[in-house]
């Protein structure tokens, strides 16, 4: 009963003009940065966030929000017209939308995309809603202990499922936690590895990291695929914006299969939307009568995907609001932003702060029913940012990061470590090694300290403590499991080729 | 290759990371782990994940890499001359930036980059980066952040 107050009352506060007009802010912004390449929702983010400082948390966090999954939205756009997913998780539509964009019914694939995205994401913002509460009501009785098993957890699902290699993924979560030891110890005053940059006394800010990582490095690769000449072509929007029955009829179902599959996957730390929108994608093709259309132009190759990625936003916002713990690198960067607003997320802020927490989530209802508008009858004007050419464009994303990071403090320092990161961004992409653990890790990196020293102090320094309770035992457990999953699935995987040669 | 590399970056920097833990002085008041005690677990979870790496190129089937013909070699040597380039350009405009101020760096930057990118449009380019400069200076300097001055006189 309290509860349903609570999101009524969620409503009153993201209705408010001023939270409807950023929430609208959010999820145009959001859109643009998914049709535009070289800038992605956790770079666009943490830009806003200096330019957000003086602003009601609540207004900046439904505007942080909007832009996070209004990027879906705005990177099927992308993956339809030229092939190229606007976004990571748009992958699986580049296969079979920019198929049915050849065969003339890019209205069609760009509508089913806006549909499907926008029921799917309804659908997650509803899971999200009802599941909300009895998890915050679990992680209340978390105490530090079970919080640092949680993170640990969550950054070895990161580590082992972001990229090829389970070493690579936790070198980067390892990097980024020792980067967040670097500046003043807070329970010592103990400066830590600060190298005698006076600067660095405040440790590195996640700022910067997020904005070299994800913009800098983004744009350095770039320019290479202008320097080799590997520029797409564009097909012209054709067909009417929207489906025929028949397309509808095939397209209902894969779009709640993949807006269950999406929340789920979501609420899982560490896989994310292209795992959603892959598992999506096998899935249909494995129910379809018709297999062979898929990656020729099959509807449900466009639907489901679209689908999975949209909802799995909503999921990813579960583990964060409810336990105050991201289960990727974009949702790391909103923690990010929480944190720098001063509100820690986790069950007593549903406790404390309910119209916060709830005018957050109402907000994604209103959000998704404009995105909904903005890309179907207004995508024509999304779709004019794609003739900037990239050449302008790239250099143009750079000033913006340097207006971004230098705007924090006002110190050229800041500019220095953009460049810094954007070029290890630009490195590690070349061997393999993933970014968002690194993210993920140095903005928990503190966090995790301290609950790890405090569960210490409880335990009189006895590290029995992470093996006392049956949550913490669970979540170790987990996480051994998700580092050995590689090994496992690539000894399974060699047994089952020996065994297809044997035959 | 690449990944034989790797490992012995994080012997190195685990070794550096051990010394720079080591060289802290302690202050344990009211806190019996001190501020090394979670660093050191870091170091040993880095020295863990190098081991992890030696298993994954151990394991690794011994696949003939495809041999790079001449022209790609040279393709890929030109786009690191490249993106060095733009780096060292970066800097510079870091360097100078301060000094110059926001609207004169910035302008200057952007335009030499785009000269290279998007060539031959010289008055689209030129008219983007003064714009761009002068309009997100004043917008800035509205919202009262402000995005150094240098050398101009407001």
């Amino acid at each position: 009963m309290d509860t349903l107050t609570h999101i009524i009352n969620g409503f009153a506060v993201c209705l408010q003009p001023i939270n409807l007009w950023y929430t609208f802010l959010g999820v145009f912004l959001g859109t643009i940065v998914g049709v535009l390449p070289g800038i992605g929702p956790s770079a666009s983010m943490a830009l806003l966030i200096p330019v957000t400082f003086g602003m009601n948390p609540t207004s900046a966090l439904i505007m942080m929000a909007g832009i996070y999954y209004g990027t879906k939205y705005g990177g099927s756009t992308t993956a339809i017209l030229i092939r190229t997913p606007g976004e990571a998780a748009s992958v699986m539509t580049s296969l079979d939308g920019y198929e049915m964009a050849k065969k003339g019914r890019a209205g069609a694939a760009l509508a089913v995309s806006a549909i499907g995205s926008f029921l799917a994401g309804t659908i997650g913002v509803v899971a999200l809603t009802l599941f909300a509460i009895p998890l915050a009501s679990m992680a209340l009785k978390f105490g530090p202990a079970e919080y640092f098993t949680l993170m640990l957890f969550a950054m070895t699902a990161v580590a082992s499922l972001a990229g090829a290699s389970p070493a690579k993924g936790m070198l980067s979560a390892v990097l980024g936690l020792m980067i967040a030891t670097i500046g003043i110890d807070l329970q010592s005053g103990q400066p830590r590895y600060t190298m005698g940059v006076p600067e660095f006394q405040d440790g590195v800010g996640f700022v910067v990291v997020v904005v070299g990582l994800f913009a800098v490095a983004e744009v350095f690769r770039g320019m290479e695929g202008i320097y080799k000449g590997t520029a797409p072509e564009m097909i012209k929007i054709s067909g009417k914006l929207w489906l025929t029955r028949e397309e509808w009829k095939r397209s209902i179902g894969p779009i709640w299969r993949g807006g269950v599959i999406g929340f789920i996957i979501g609420v899982l730390p560490g896989a994310g939307g292209t795992i959603a929108s892959i598992l999506s994608y096998t899935t249909e093709k494995r129910l379809s009568k018709h297999p062979e259309e898929f990656g020729h132009g099959a509807i449900e190759g466009v639907a489901g995907p679209e689908a999975a990625n949209n909802s799995d936003t909503a999921g990813a916002l579960v583990p964060l609001l409810t336990l105050g713990v991201p289960g990727g690198g974009a949702t790391a960067v909103l923690l990010g932003a929480f944190i720098m607003y001063g509100i820690q997320p986790g069950p007593l802020l549903f406790q404390n702060r309910p119209d916060l927490v709830w005018g957050l989530i109402d907000s994604m209802y209103i959000g998704n029913i404009m995105l909904l508008i903005l890309n179907l009858p207004l995508i024509g004007i999304f779709v004019r940012l794609l003739y900037i050419p990239s050449g302008a464009l790239y250099p143009l994303i750079i000033a913006i990061s340097v207006i971004g990071a230098y705007a924090i403090n006002g110190s050229v320092t800041d500019l220095y470590l953009i460049l810094f990161f954007g070029v290890l961004g630009y490195i590690f992409d070349k061997v393999d090694i993933p970014v968002a653990p690194l993210v993920l890790s140095l903005v928990l990196g503190g966090i995790m300290e301290q609950s790890f020293r405090q569960a210490m102090t409880i335990s009189g320094g006895n590290p029995k403590i992470f093996f006392n309770s049956a949550i913490t035992i669970t979540l170790v457990i987990l996480s051994i499991i998700s580092i050995l999953t590689p090994f496992i699935l690539a000894r399974l995987k060699s047994f089952k080729g020996v065994t297809a040669e044997a035959d | 290759m690449a990944d034989r590399v790797i490992f012995v970056s994080i012997l190195v920097l685990a070794a550096l990371y051990f010394y720079a833990t080591e060289q802290l002085p302690s202050l344990e008041i009211g806190d019996p782990l001190g501020p090394k005690a979670f660093p050191r677990l870091l170091g040993v979870a880095l020295v863990i994940t190098a081991g992890i790496l030696l298993l994954e190129i151990l394991r690794a089937p011994k696949r003939a890499s495809a041999p790079r013909t001449a022209e790609a070699k040279q393709s890929d040597r030109g786009t690191y001359l490249v993106i060095a380039g733009v780096v060292v350009w970066t800097f510079l405009f870091f360097l100078v930036f301060e000094k110059l101020g926001f609207v004169i760096a910035t302008t200057i930057y952007l335009f030499a980059l785009m000269a290279y990118f998007n060539p031959r449009k010289w008055v689209t380019n030129a008219l983007t980066s003064v714009l761009f400069c002068v309009g997100s200076y004043w917008m800035f300097k509205i919202l009262g952040v402000n995005l150094a001055q240098g050398i101009l006189p407001y």
